[in-house]
């Protein structure tokens, strides 16, 4: 039998989506649903005195009305009660409403009447940990009350033994991840249990919350994800859910709110913004002595995510080059505007940012071609030096501070190697004319990923000697649905056609992490492994005992279990034989020997318009070490998504924030502007071949690591090209423009 | 603010929608994509923005592509629409959405129904685009899983195919 | 959004009647792009929608070398973008035409509508801001963030005008025939755009419950024409800058040009002091980088859009120097 793993078998739920059957949960129709929506603050900071809903409530097909006053007790998290009589963004949800439709709902909207008191404000996350600044929270805006540094060896010493010292600071916007399907929730009560169908990156997670939000046993609550209109890591809040489960509590029918573009881009999650200071010193050889990072990122009005982001953004400072003394120090701080969370590559992106624009200026003070910089400073499959911390025995972080531990596999130098080759960066000339100047950048990048939480998988043998792959993950479109069977497949000997899939339901599915840091494959793939191996084992067991047969002598494949001696059984006989079997495999991904990362390099050549101060992306190449590849067609498309999405990030996306109100102006995809057909460059893929020794046939992260090089390849590029250096994101004309002049005005 | 008048107005229109045709009394503040969705049962069409800003809801009208979110569907009463649903036909699929698959033109799927249909109006009306007409026919749809590339292979392949 | 009426009427004087004799506060709708939005937005309330998309008349393009051209209002985007006469004579307006939006919203919109079309000032677009343009007595771009508003005659409210054809249509000197209370009537472009000092709630001088029926263009008589357009992202973006010009050289000198900026000014943003150094010209003395300067001069920036003079200033010399060839 052939392998199915390394196949491009096509995209399962792909068929679905083309002819429009797939059900998002805004599709979801039920018996007398109702239409809810959310009243949101319309100011950056305020205590909501009261609210006066007479008027709405008399309202001809208002069924339900929410308010911070007669909400339940309970909490979406630590931060987060279901409805505050505080509110901290313009936009955050003050009460909401469930009526016969959407325009009556708009016009109960309208008619509460709600007294606030505005409070002082504060936007900008380095004011906001000033001396005086305006709470956010009770307990001052600096998260946890002080920094997060992380530090191995000394950089003091580190930056002694420098010849050189580079240092300055960037920053990056916040941008929304924007997916296409704003978020939407139905919740439909029957007796004292919940159902809720949802745009979810985690059935189990969201139940679990739901169930501690509104006091409810676990079990009483099933949440569906159904088809997802991708939220790349984010979606994992649940007070939109909660808010309609009330609201259907109270109306006693079901309720829909589905979110408007503004409300998914300003309530929703995004990428969170930081500034970020960063000294790297270099030996004249150009040996990397020494690196400090300094993030101040901003996690907005709410937590969420942010203490694990702002961890994130150092991996790069701390891990990616080979140095004995590095520093990180993060600082994650509250502010009146909307929350960040998770978004792909979680703070990998911002960090990187800043040490990969230093990573080229290091090159060039010490004479050295910025490939030649890299090859000679990153991290190589030893790891870093110094003393391994973690005590033996104990499974190893994916985001290590201590030296002293290798990596399970690390290919970063074969795609550099084969990334540069490709994009024929050592005879690179480029052909600018006049006012169309063109360059070429390039970046590395590490991410962890990889190895998740606890995962559980079920296989089942159908009565009808079916297979079916039972998870509890939801294919946010990333490809679960497609890859998890396949690993299936390959473990029980089958082809792919022959594993039916389940994902995506609380009530039908083993507790599952979420769909988030690029480790369904590994994780959930690791325990899809384990369980279709085991029913392969009992399989065969039974098989032996009905053929009269050592075990030894059966083999299990396509066509069922057959033997050397040729007597052989098909799977439906075997299946009148044992019934359903159904197995279950709960495995703890990791190493206790090995740090598991995934790797990359990317190169860009632009082309800068300085008369326009337009930046295209001409060509691309995206090189990856994620373990051996599973499925090439998809990986393709996730590698060239990722880049093309961070484009938007690096050139057009930021959501800005009114100073004066704290208002955010461009919550649209008119003025949020993600990229279209028309920027996407040519884009190669490569993959290094490496097989590692820890993941699902080897694989390893691959869904988060594209977005990490795009914006200091592209960045970089564009200083080849005009000599500018863009500090702040994204790189827009103005900006170009305003730096072009500045650039003519030195020269004058 | 306020309202002056609650009572909604309604129409009576007729609309071909995927060769069947439907007499409907509508709200005059119902789009195309609210009688789809909510009146008929039709969710291919998404509701990505809902001021036709991303082509999640795109749909043929008299074989045009068009944002049916913005599309007050009293004013198309007697016009004749095509949706995703309408080109398969028993449990076969469209040339179009073959390409699609065989080329994984989409992640998420959000948005492909809007692009099957505009990569539908293009190849009716021109068999061979050149990959700029590609481009500027399937400008007005948003991927934000950013599968251009892929997308772009599909239409090349069924260009070929048509 | 609050119920409305959608009204039909088939005859212009029904239409006119409809928007203005019945009383009630009614809107055009013809592609709906715009005023829908607005609507879903609440920054417009109307009573009622008339739909004028079933008017006889006003869907046709007529060119001819000597009369010029009349394109009707309701002629969609995309067909003046792909109507090869346009092509060939008014090189700039088919641009202009296929630099809007998307290819969804170009088979809908009409040319009356993207001339009539209100600014996309996210202050004036956002509920939570009472700005000048709708009755408030503040313009909060000027303490707020700025980078997309005027650099020119933002007396009070700084919104820049929208519309991509009506810079090329300044360019090519059309004027606008409209019908109303009082019948036909023909205005110069130049006075059919207006700015907050003559009327803070419109852009235009349309009377109430008049309609634009038809652009009427000046033959093209040899003159070449251009519209360039600068923007952050290649589909569905509004022009950072965009400038129109039309340049007629005859034995080597250029007897005639009309330039127009986008982008800068609450009205397409006429040029007529670059024109005039054009005119009488030789080609061989003509420094486009000068002329880009010029345009710029008069430039009062805010304190997020100074960019908007370097790149008026490029966009002008680029489009003499691609014309003049």
């Amino acid at each position: 039998m052939n392998s199915v793993i390394g196949q491009s078998v096509p995209r399962r739920d792909l068929t679905g989506k083309l002819t429009g059957d797939a059900k998002y949960a805004a599709d979801v129709q039920l018996p007398g649903m109702l239409a809810g929506k959310i009243l949101r603050s319309p100011h950056a900071h305020a205590t909501v005195v009261a609210v006066d809903t007479s008027a709405a409530s008399e309202l001809p097909g208002v069924y339900a009305i929410v308010t911070p006053f007669d909400v339940p007790d309970g909490n979406i998290a630590p931060d987060v009660p279901i409805l505050d009589t505080e509110v901290r963004f313009v936009g955050d949800e003050v009460a909401a409403v469930a009526a016969e439709d959407e325009f009556i709902a708009q016009h109960a909207l309208e008619l509460i009447q709600v007294e606030y008191a505005q409070l002082p404000f504060v936007t900008d996350p380095r004011a906001a940990i000033e001396p005086g600044a305006p709470p956010v929270h009770a307990g001052g805006n600096l998260v946890g009350g002080e920094p997060i540094i992380l530090e191995r060896g000394n950089v003091e010493e580190g930056f002694a033994e420098a010849d050189i010292i580079l240092e300055d600071s960037f920053s990056t916007p916040a941008h929304s991840g924007a997916a296409l399907e704003p978020r939407v929730a139905v919740a439909s009560w029957d007796g004292d249990d919940l159902t809720v169908w949802k745009s979810s990156r985690g059935v189990h997670q969201d139940q679990l919350l739901l169930s501690l939000a509104l006091g409810m046993p676990r079990d009483s609550v099933r949440v569906i994800g159904g088809a997802m209109g991708a939220g790349y890591g984010n979606k994992d809040e649940t007070r939109l859910s909660v808010i309609t489960a009330v609201l259907a509590q109270r109306a006693g029918r079901p309720v829909k709110i589905e979110t408007t573009r503004e409300e998914e881009i300003v309530a929703g999650r995004h990428r969170h913004g930081t500034f970020t200071t960063l000294k790297m010193g270099v030996k004249s050889d150009g040996t990397v002595t020494a690196v400090h990072a300094e993030t101040i990122m901003d996690t907005g009005a709410y937590l969420s995510s942010g203490p694990g982001v702002v961890r994130r953004a150092g991996q790069g400072a701390l891990y990616l080059y080979r140095c004995p003394n590095v520093r990180y120090d993060g600082y994650l701080t509250y502010t009146n505007t909307p929350s960040g969370g998770s978004y792909r590559a979680l703070g990998a992106p911002q960090g990187h940012f800043a040490l990969e624009l230093i990573a080229d200026r290091a090159a060039k003070a010490a004479g050295m071609d910025p490939v030649e910089f890299r090859l000679k400073n990153h991290v190589g499959p030893e790891g870093q030096p110094g003393e391994r911390t973690t005590p033996a025995n104990e499974i190893i972080d994916t985001q290590p501070l201590e030296g002293g531990i290798p990596f399970s596999s690390n290919g970063l130098r074969e795609c550099i190697e084969r990334g540069a080759e490709a994009f024929g960066w050592s005879d690179y000339s480029p052909s600018s004319e006049e006012n169309l100047k063109r360059g070429k950048g390039m970046a590395i990048l590490i991410y962890r990923g990889g190895p998740g939480g606890r995962s559980i998988a079920r296989m089942r043998f159908e009565q009808d000697g079916t297979f079916t792959m039972i998870s509890g993950v939801m294919d946010v479109g990333e490809g679960s649905s497609t890859v998890l069977p396949q690993i299936a497949a390959e473990a029980l000997g089958v082809d792919y056609d022959q594993v039916a899939e389940t994902l995506g339901d609380s009530a039908i599915t083993p507790d599952s992490p979420i769909t988030a840091g690029s480790t369904v494959t590994f994780s959930a793939g690791l325990a899809v492994k384990q369980a279709a191996e085991d029913l392969r084992s009992r399989l065969l067991s039974s098989a032996s005992d009905v053929l009269d047969l050592p075990q030894s002598d059966l083999e299990l494949d396509t066509s069922g279990i057959v033997s050397q001696s040729g007597r052989g059984l098909s799977f439906a006989d075997l299946a009148e034989r044992t019934g359903s079997v159904e197995v279950e495999a709960s495995v703890s991904p990791g190493s206790t020997d090995f740090i598991v990362n995934s790797f990359g390099a990317h190169f860009a050549e632009v082309e800068v318009d300085t008369d326009t101060g337009a930046v295209r992306v001409l060509r691309y190449v995206a090189a990856h070490d994620s373990g051996r590849i599973l499925n090439p067609r998809l990986a393709v498309n996730q590698v060239e998504g990722g880049v093309s999405q961070m484009l938007g990030f690096t050139l057009t996306e930021q959501m800005l924030t009114d100073p004066a109100h704290g208002a955010t102006l461009n919550a649209s995809f008119l003025e949020h502007k993600s990229p279209t057909i028309l920027e996407y460059p040519d884009i190669e893929v490569i993959f290094a071949d490496v097989i590692d020794p820890i993941g699902p046939y080897g694989a390893k992260a691959l869904g988060e690591p594209p977005s990490v090089g795009v914006a200091p390849a592209v960045v970089n590029a564009i200083r080849d090209a005009t000599s500018v250096e863009v500090l702040d994101l994204p790189a827009t004309p103005d900006r170009i423009l305003n730096l072009l002049a500045e650039l003519e005005d030195g020269d004058a | 603010m306020g309202y002056a008048e609650v009572t909604p107005y309604t129409l009576d229109i007729t609309l071909e929608v995927n060769g069947q045709s439907h007499d409907l009394e509508v709200d005059t503040r119902w789009t195309l994509l609210h009688v789809l969705r909510g009146e008929l049962g039709l969710t291919g069409a998404k509701r990505g923005c809902d001021r036709g800003e991303c082509g999640a809801c795109t749909v043929l009208l008299d074989d045009l592509p068009v944002n049916a979110c913005m599309t007050l569907v009293a004013t198309i009463s007697g016009r004749r629409v095509r949706t995703v649903e309408g080109l398969s036909s028993l449990g076969s699929l469209h040339p179009v959405q073959q390409a699609f698959l065989d080329n994984d033109g989409g992640q998420c799927g959000f948005c492909t129904p809007g692009f099957v249909m505009s990569t539908t109006s293009l190849l009716e009306k021109n068999s061979s685009p050149s990959d700029d007409e590609i481009r500027s026919a399937l400008a007005g749809n948003i991927c934000r899983c950013n599968a251009y590339g892929r997308i772009i292979e599909s239409v090349r392949s069924a260009r070929r195919a048509e | 959004m609050k119920p409305f009426q959608v009204l039909r009427p088939t005859t212009l004087d029904a239409a006119t009647d409809a928007l203005s004799g019945s009383g009630i506060d009614a809107s055009i709708l013809a592609g709906g792009t715009d005023i829908l939005g607005e609507v879903k937005e609440g920054t417009a309330s109307p009573a009622a929608l008339v739909d004028i998309t079933g008017l006889q008349g006003l869907s046709e393009i007529q060119i001819s070398q000597k009369d010029g051209a009349s394109i009707g209002s309701l002629v969609a985007l995309a067909q003046i973008e792909t109507d090869l006469g346009i092509q060939e004579h008014y090189p700039a307006l088919s641009q202009s035409a296929a630099s809007v939006a998307t290819p969804q919203i170009r088979n809908v919109g009409t040319l009356g509508g993207n001339l009539c079309q209100r600014p996309r000032c996210w202050y004036y677009r956002s509920p939570l801001f009472n700005c000048l343009k709708k009755g408030g007595d503040t313009c909060y771009a000027v303490q707020g963030l700025n980078k997309y508003h005027a650099i020119f005659g933002g007396d009070g409210c700084h919104i820049v005008h929208p519309s991509d054809t009506a810079v090329a249509l300044t360019a090519l000197n059309a004027s606008i025939e409209t019908f109303g209370d009082r019948g036909l009537r023909q205005t110069d472009i130049s006075q059919f755009f207006v700015g907050p000092e003559t009327n803070i709630l419109s852009e235009t001088a349309l009377a109430p419950g008049e309609i634009v029926t038809r652009v009427v263009l000046p033959p093209a008589a040899g003159a070449r024409s251009i519209y360039l357009k600068a923007k952050e992202r290649q589909a569905y973006d509004f022009a950072l800058v965009s400038v129109a010009a039309s340049v007629t050289v005859e034995d080597s000198t250029i007897t005639g040009a009309r330039l127009a900026l986008g982008g800068v000014a609450p009205v397409p943003y006429a040029l007529p002091e670059v024109a005039a150094a054009m005119v009488g010209t030789p080609v061989s003395d003509v420094s486009p980088r000068d002329l880009g300067q010029l345009a710029v001069r008069d430039a009062r920036p805010m304190t997020d859009n100074t960019y908007k003079m370097r790149l008026s200033s490029n966009l002008v010399a680029r489009a003499v120097a691609t014309l003049l060839k």
